[in-house]
């Protein structure tokens, strides 16, 4: 956010804080007056601060624009130095001034602002960024100016931590602010985040509330069916019935553990198909729902200043929910097999296709006529390919084998 | 001769694995094709570990997942006897008290 770091240990300390000033001094000394103006990124400072609040205050900028200007264009060519320290007293004259008014927040600002002018002015001839420095201070005189609030991660962190040391029903801008120990912040801007979260939250609530009955009832129909909802991975049906090449569908099972509930998830997926990209991912257990995750599928509506920023107070969105929502439809809708024999339980469904040509379901008890349906067609049609396409033994070792047994040459003259 | 035989174990072959399809354990293989293919049960049994050595891998896969499923069923037969049991001696509790 900001470039230079003494400025805001500056900044956000209170009164009196006046060492951190000398030592961004020191700092100040270590340049010519043009490199600070390279180095300083000066639309930083004035993030944040500068807004109504500051009104009053500001009446004095002219005075100290008046005077800095007049050091400024005798003191262009002297050390930097020299101007600084004049910067210093005279904040620290203004600090005294101002100690009775307002908070210290827009002393704070007081500070930043007289102190950026002096730089300013006392730069090189960067006649723009002077220029610019004085419209700034000259618009902050107006007062009607909100400057946008870059909401980093850390700073929303202590947001958040704020709201929640008071309730989130019960924060109060004033009283977060105070929290929030941050001096650029204002009670405006605290109030329009607070809303902003308050509204994120309520979305994300209810999208978790949605996804736990989601899962709820995916765990009532799995026990249900199965009667054990361990190890629906090994789906055993599907080993089986799908032969060796295809055992791959049993992988795809994996991704489900890392969006969803461990066990039993899988076991009626499909079934809602249609729900998968519209349900949120439930957080995944590790993080804590203070700000729940569920990126990506659900935005705030009114955008925040950086949409993204909102589904993860500690990291960008990640791409879990992407990857898990995406496993869901394509893999799941046909892998899944919810236990065959179990016709009671209103599970519904066939798999759709996949790899069970010919025999749609499992049987339990294959019927004798539906084997004997099988073997007949074998019979009859041998040049058929392999259901299972399972690697033919050699002739030789079969051969080798049979005669062990008993038997000398197949096919046998007696059946 | 030798073709004939390569064609009769392949036929017994595709045999075995229509009934793995309907996930028969090996004697359940030997009996159906021989009920039905008139093929010997040694010839199946044969066929069928050669088969087993062959596809190591798939045959294991298939034999844990047969197990599996039994477990799962006996499981499952057990709560639905429990759930039996638990329904039937609400019927009867009625008349503890005479």
């Amino acid at each position: 956010m900001l470039a230079v770091s003494p400025f805001r240990s500056a900044i956000d300390g209170r009164e009196g804080e006046m060492e951190n000033f000398l030592i961004g001094d020191g700092d100040f000394l270590e340049f010519s007056g043009g490199n600070l103006l390279d180095i300083i990124d000066f639309d930083d400072l004035f993030v944040g601060i500068n807004d109504e609040d500051v009104l009053p205050d500001l009446e004095m900028d002219p005075e100290i624009l008046a005077e800095f200007s007049a050091s400024g264009g005798e003191e262009s060519e002297l050390n930097t130095s020299v101007s600084v320290e004049k910067v210093e007293d005279d904040s620290v004259k203004e600090e005294d001034n101002f100690s009775g008014s307002g908070s210290s927040l827009k002393q704070g600002e007081e500070i930043v602002s007289t102190r950026d002018e002096s730089v300013a002015v006392n730069g090189s001839p960067k006649k723009a960024d002077k220029g610019r420095k004085t419209s700034t201070q000259a618009k902050n005189t107006q007062g009607k100016r909100k400057v946008k609030v870059d909401w980093t991660p850390e700073l929303h962190r202590r947001f958040v931590q704020a709201v929640e040391h008071l309730g989130v029903d019960k924060a109060v801008p004033s009283r977060i602010l105070e929290l929030m120990e941050i001096d650029c912040l204002t009670r405006h801007n605290i109030a329009s985040h607070l809303q902003k979260y308050r509204s994120h939250r309520k979305h994300m609530l209810a999208r978790e509330a949605e996804a736990a009955s989601w899962s709820q009832r995916r765990r009532l129909y799995g026990d249900g069916a199965t009667g054990s909802g361990n190890k629906r991975q090994m789906s055993p049906w599907l080993a089986p019935t799908m032969g060796f090449p295809p055992m791959t569908p049993i992988h795809h099972f994996r991704p489900l553990h890392v969006w969803g509930h461990p066990s039993v998830d899988q076991s009626l997926m499909h079934k809602w198909p249609k729900h998968l990209p519209h349900s949120p991912s439930p957080p995944p257990p590790p993080r804590p729902p203070t700000w729940p995750l569920a990126p990506a599928l659900h935005p705030p509506p009114p955008p925040p200043s950086d949409p993204s920023f909102w589904h993860s107070p500690h990291r960008r969105v990640p791409n879990c929910p992407t990857p898990g929502t995406a496993c869901f439809p394509p893999t799941m809708a046909p892998m899944r097999f919810p236990t065959p024999s179990v016709p009671s339980i209103g599970v519904p469904t066939t798999p759709t296709g996949q790899t069970y040509s010919h025999t749609p379901l499992i049987d339990l008890h294959p019927s004798k006529e539906s084997v004997d349906a099988a073997i007949g067609d074998v019979l009859s049609k041998p040049w058929q390919p392999l259901p299972l396409g399972l690697k033919t033994p050699s002739t030789d070792s079969v051969l080798v084998e049979l005669q062990q047994q008993g038997i000398s040459k197949i096919p046998p003259t007696c059946a | 001769m030798g073709d004939s035989s390569a064609q009769y174990i392949h036929m017994v072959q595709h045999l075995i694995e229509e009934c793995i399809k309907f996930n028969m354990s090996k004697e359940e293989c030997m009996e159906a094709i021989s009920k039905h293919a008139n093929i010997q049960p040694v010839i199946t049994s044969t066929v069928w570990k050669e088969l087993e050595k062959e596809n190591k891998d798939f045959f294991e896969a298939y034999t844990n997942s047969r197990e599996e499923r039994a477990s799962e069923m006996e499981t499952r037969q057990k709560i639905h006897k429990m759930l039996l049991d638990s329904s039937s001696s609400k019927v009867t509790d009625g008349d503890d008290d005479d």
